[in-house]
């Protein structure tokens, strides 16, 4: 260990001790020249227009819509933005939704990491296999397994229940939590696990107090993936619920959806609105990703 | 390992004979009837108006006169429908009346052993209702009532036939080919289509069947699943010598029959093209595209046109309608509900609320849509109405039919293989 | 593969995954807790991911297969056994062997096509550009919206004269107009093309986190050195990125393979087969036609095709990733 023996290394601390800082030539694809901005502007353009095609269209109507795909609103229909928003079934569709995605999010990720730290730091007999099972997981598509799922949760009662919803999106996000998560736990430096054990620290006090914290970039990336999976499900959800009051977001789109019309522009609005929670969910968590390992140094 | 491994098994398979066991239907015993109070669990696709408050405007009503019967009602989006009522039939508690297209639908529906067979109770009324009333029947028995029919046929903008010089609608298949060369003339879109969706397919194969069969040889179809009478190839042929016409828009593969501006109903709506082989839903279907209801106007409709040499009735027209089903669990209370929903009263409401048409004939005067009166009347005055075939078979014959036409309008297959398709899946291929 | 076993004393700091020694130092650690104490933690650690899996993943899905043996309605019971039939009967059919197909082509393709687009969109987004923050915000939200609204607006936006084409129009591109949904022949291509729109932000995130675990003194060391940008990219960065970006692969071949929501919705699988997937053969051939057996069948055979991936994948792939790349290697 290069860092004085004797005192724990903060975590994130540099492996390599300070650099001496030195004015490097700026290369013409660093950060902040044109060619960077121009790139990132192109990028911008083709992800966000179908995204302002969805905010924009939740101001018309669908007969506006319908006439001309492209063009701005005219004029401009508030009422589908504020119906939206005023009818007590919009925030308890996103109560719903909140709550199971919340529920399945930290089950999924509390568990996986659980599991993932067990797989990665850990060696013991039929672990391979075991890693192995939990991948098998991923390979079959939730739809087919959603009929025996049903009946499952019938026998068990969890119909009409939203941990009937959560708890299985939780289990079916395991696989890909631990997928990615056993990675990043293994790349965590031995010499950390070395020095927690000579500062007294049980193994599962070393997870809990340090492998956890440094793993937030790959923690939080596993907590974005399985709340966005719980928040877009579709098919669960429909199976489980029959009642309304029950309903999560995506479900509640159907309530604009008869057999012979859809109402788009609502259909857009209240897409827009359900994107919103995610979106904020994103950006709280996205600053966590990036900070874990990088260096003290450079700050 | 392994001795754990067989103990998995084990587990395994003690909790699937569980779940298969708790899932295979309990007796079809009839439901005590009940003298007290009853809340009857009520499914149906109207998650829109006016559909919704009519349905809710009718329970308040049933349930003021009969104060000791309650609903709770879950209002289900129409493609929902068909992934939820398989699970909800397994299950002990199903709804006690849910939303039923008849059919081979209802024929499969029936073997979960979940459907109240209503012959007895309803025998006295039910004629009041037609000779529509016979899609919701299965062996002789009836499970389902229907509250609404459907009709199938040709919406034409009168504007753009004007403009192509068209001065009365086809009545043969002759004069159709000739309106469509004319409408092409004036640079018009002569038919639109919604083919993504296959369905729309379907209507055309569906109905040069009805014109080329006999009522009687189209009745058998339906309960033996065997097409050998030559007049189904000749159905066939029939609609190759149809799309050899080009009559459809362009990319008419990809456009939806009733999402967006985009698709074929849009297109009759806007006016870009100039007929669509559709049923008397088009109606709503359009009004909810469009900001001006102008087109309303400019819309006409013609029965499909008669085919020379075919041996069908001219008469019989292609179609269906919604109803319900009562499920064993439910009292007598449900199948006087149903019967409530077929009497003049309610009709009168599905008519002028632009639900659909009335299976009650009593209630054709509340139409307002004058187009929707000619289609009225046609359709009062068919000797028979078959059902299109993909809900009048079996579901999976019906959707390897939907599937086979859609593959010849896409330009692979061949009027044999259509045929096939419905014998090959009737006999449990896949 | 062999396993050094977990014994007390220094020679735990020494044993590796596949048994080899790394050179250098033994560091002096304290005895070990017994076997028992081991044995309790790792209960504790994957119990409760094994328990939900078990029960909620695996059952169901070991209830799927028993299904496939059947022909079944999902009306009544589980009566018409048929054995193999439905997987005979799946695999000889020519939709199936398409669907497989074209599968295979959307996960060649997003290789070749999406996992470059995301590394380069990665690195950018790690950069100090202005308003950073927000362009990853922007660049994630495809991957937030529903794949159901996905399609709808795509739906829309493809529709010949619509959104798509009217820009294509005005950029001077109208040469170029397709049927992007009704020819068959570029169906799948256009599908491709909405899917990468969705899914990138998915690569850019797990990428951007694998990014923080490349250390910045060591591109700083490069530059030192001498090595242009690109290099550093190439030569350092890249290599770095390796485990995220072998799961990256692993995760998006998995997921072509069983691509649904979007295909289904835009175009059902047609216009004839022409864009059909494994994942909507098995939900328009058997689901929809309340033939759940078959369905099942397919499902399973779905299911193999995934398995076969991924035993050949982990064992000459990711297998890699087990070598600790700058540390004393972990258990």
């Amino acid at each position: 260990m290069s860092t004085n023996a004797g005192t724990r290394p903060a975590p994130g601390s540099s492996r390599w001790g300070s650099v001496p800082s030195r004015p490097v030539r700026r290369h013409p694809l660093a950060s902040g020249t044109p060619i960077a901005y121009l790139a990132a502007l192109l990028v911008i353009g083709v992800t966000v227009v179908p995204l302002l095609f969805v905010v924009v269209g939740g101001f018309r109507t669908s007969a506006q819509i319908n006439a001309d795909p492209a063009g701005l609103p005219s004029p401009w229909i508030w009422s589908n933005y504020s119906g939206i928003l005023t009818s007590g079934t919009f925030w308890r569709f996103l109560g719903n939704s909140a709550l199971i995605a919340a529920v399945a999010t930290s089950v999924a990720v509390g568990c996986g990491s659980m599991a993932a730290y067990a797989l990665s730091r850990y060696t013991f007999k039929g672990r391979e296999a075991l890693y192995g099972l939990f991948t098998v997981g991923l390979l079959f598509p939730l739809g087919v397994a959603t009929l025996p799922l049903y009946l499952l949760l019938r026998q068990i009662g969890l119909l009409e229940n939203p941990f009937g919803v959560a708890i299985p999106e939780a289990a079916f996000s395991l696989p890909a939590t631990i997928v990615i998560l056993r990675p990043f736990m293994r790349a965590i430096p031995g010499e950390l696990e070395d020095a927690a054990v000579l500062d007294g620290s049980s193994k599962l006090g070393f997870f809990v107090r340090i492998l956890l914290p440094l793993s937030r970039p790959a923690l939080t990336t596993v907590a974005i993936l399985a709340f966005v999976t719980s928040w877009n499900a579709y098919l669960l959800p429909l199976l489980v619920f029959n009642e309304q009051n029950h309903f999560t977001l995506p479900l509640g789109v159907a309530t604009f959806q008869s057999q012979y019309s859809q109402d788009t522009a609502r259909v857009l609005a209240f897409t827009a609105l359900s994107m919103l929670p995610a979106l904020g969910f994103l950006a709280i968590a996205e600053r966590r990703i990036v900070g874990g390992l990088t260096g003290a140094v450079k700050g | 390992m392994r001795r754990i491994r067989t103990s998995a098994a084990v587990a395994l398979a003690a909790m699937v004979a569980f779940t298969a066991a708790c899932s295979s239907s309990g007796g079809s015993s009839p439901a005590a009837s009940a003298t007290g109070p009853v809340t009857l669990t009520w499914w149906h696709n109207g998650t829109t108006d006016p559909v919704k408050t009519l349905w809710q405007q009718t329970a308040d009503a049933y349930h003021a006169a009969h104060p000791n019967v309650s609903f709770t009602i879950d209002p289900i989006q129409n493609e929902q429908f068909t992934t939820k009522i398989p699970l909800a039939l397994q299950g002990s508690t199903p709804p006690d009346v849910y939303q039923q297209w008849g059919g081979g639908q209802l024929t499969s529906q029936i073997t979960s052993g979940k459907l109240m067979d209503l012959t007895s109770s309803v025998s006295s009324w039910i004629s009041e209702l037609g000779a529509t009333a016979a899609g919701w029947q299965a062996g002789g028995k009836q499970y389902g009532i229907p509250y609404d029919q459907h009709v199938v046929g040709f919406w034409y903008r009168k504007d753009l036939f004007a403009q192509a010089g068209i001065t009365a609608p086809p009545t043969t298949m002759d004069e159709f080919n000739a309106d469509v060369a004319k409408l092409k003339a004036a640079k018009l879109v002569p038919v639109a289509i919604g083919s993504k969706d296959r369905w729309p397919d379907a209507f055309y194969w569906d109905y040069f069947a009805v014109r080329e069969c006999s009522t009687d040889t189209l009745k058998q179809a339906s309960t033996s699943l065997k097409l050998d009478d030559p007049c189904w190839t000749r159905a066939g042929n029939d609609l190759k010598a149809f799309l050899a016409t080009s009559p459809f828009q362009t990319g008419f593969l990809g456009t939806p029959a009733q999402q967006g501006a985009g698709s074929s109903a849009g297109m009759i709506a806007s006016g870009k093209a100039a007929m669509e082989l559709q049923g008397d839903w088009e109606l709503s279907t359009m009004t909810g595209l469009v900001s001006n209801t102008d087109f309303k106007s400019k819309l006409g409709w013609f029965p499909f046109p008669a085919v020379t040499g075919g041996a069908g009735d001219p008469s019989v027209a292609l179609g269906g309608g919604d109803g319900y089903s009562c499920t064993t669990k439910a009292t007598a209370a449900c199948v006087d509900f149903l019967k409530y929903l077929a009497s003049t009263d309610v009709q009168k409401k599905v008519a002028a609320d632009g639900v659909g048409l009335p299976v009650n004939p009593a209630a054709d005067s509340a139409l307002t849509d004058p187009t929707l009166q000619t289609v009225s009347a046609y359709s009062s005055k068919a000797s028979y109405i078959q059902m299109y075939f993909d809900i009048a078979f079996p579901t999976a014959v019906g959707q390897a039919l939907d599937t086979a036409v859609a593959d010849f309008f896409a330009g692979t297959g061949t009027p044999a293989k259509i045929i096939q398709s419905v014998t090959n899946s009737a006999s449990g291929g896949k | 593969m062999p396993e050094a076993h977990t014994t007390v004393a220094a020679a735990d700091a020494v044993e590796t995954v596949d048994g080899s020694k790394p050179a250098g130092r033994t560091p002096v650690r304290p005895a070990r807790p017994g076997g028992l104490r081991k044995k309790l933690e790792l209960t504790l650690l994957l119990a409760p991911a094994l328990l939900l899996f078990l029960g909620f993943v695996l059952a169901p899905v070991g209830v799927a297969v028993y299904y496939s043996f059947y022909n079944w309605n999902g009306f009544g019971p589980l009566n018409d056994f048929v054995g193999l039939q439905n997987y005979h009967d799946a695999v000889a059919g020519p939709v199936f062997q398409h669907a497989i197909v074209h599968n295979l082509i959307i996960a060649g393709l997003s290789i070749a096509v999406q996992l470059p687009l995301s590394i380069g969109l990665a690195l950018l987004l790690n950069r100090n550009l202005r308003g950073r923050s927000f362009l990853r915000l922007v660049v994630f939200a495809p991957y937030v919206l529903s794949e159901a609204i996905t399609a709808v607006i795509w739906l829309l936006i493809l529709q010949p004269g619509g959104f798509v084409d009217q820009v294509m129009r005005s950029l001077g591109l109208g040469g170029l107009i397709h049927q992007w949904l009704a020819d068959t022949s570029i169906v799948l291509y256009t599908l491709f093309v909405v899917l990468t729109w969705k899914y990138i932000g998915f690569g850019i995130i797990l990428l951007l986190a694998g990014l923080q675990g490349v250390p910045p003194e060591l591109r700083e060391v490069a530059a030192l050195d001498g090595a242009s940008s690109w290099q550093t990219t190439r030569h350092i960065v890249l290599p770095l990125l390796g485990p995220t970006i072998r799961i990256w692969i692993f995760l998006s071949v998995i997921g072509s393979l069983q691509v649904f929501d979007l295909v289904w919705i835009m175009t059902l699988g047609g216009p004839a087969d022409s864009s059909a997937t494994m994942a909507t053969y098995l939900i328009d051939h058997g689901f929809r036609r309340y033939e759940f057996g078959y369905g099942s069948a397919v499902a399973v055979l779905l299911f193999i095709v995934c398995f076969a991936f991924a035993l050949v994948y982990q064992r000459f792939v990711l297998r890699r990733d087990t070598d600790g790349a700058l540390t004393r290697i972990v258990g």
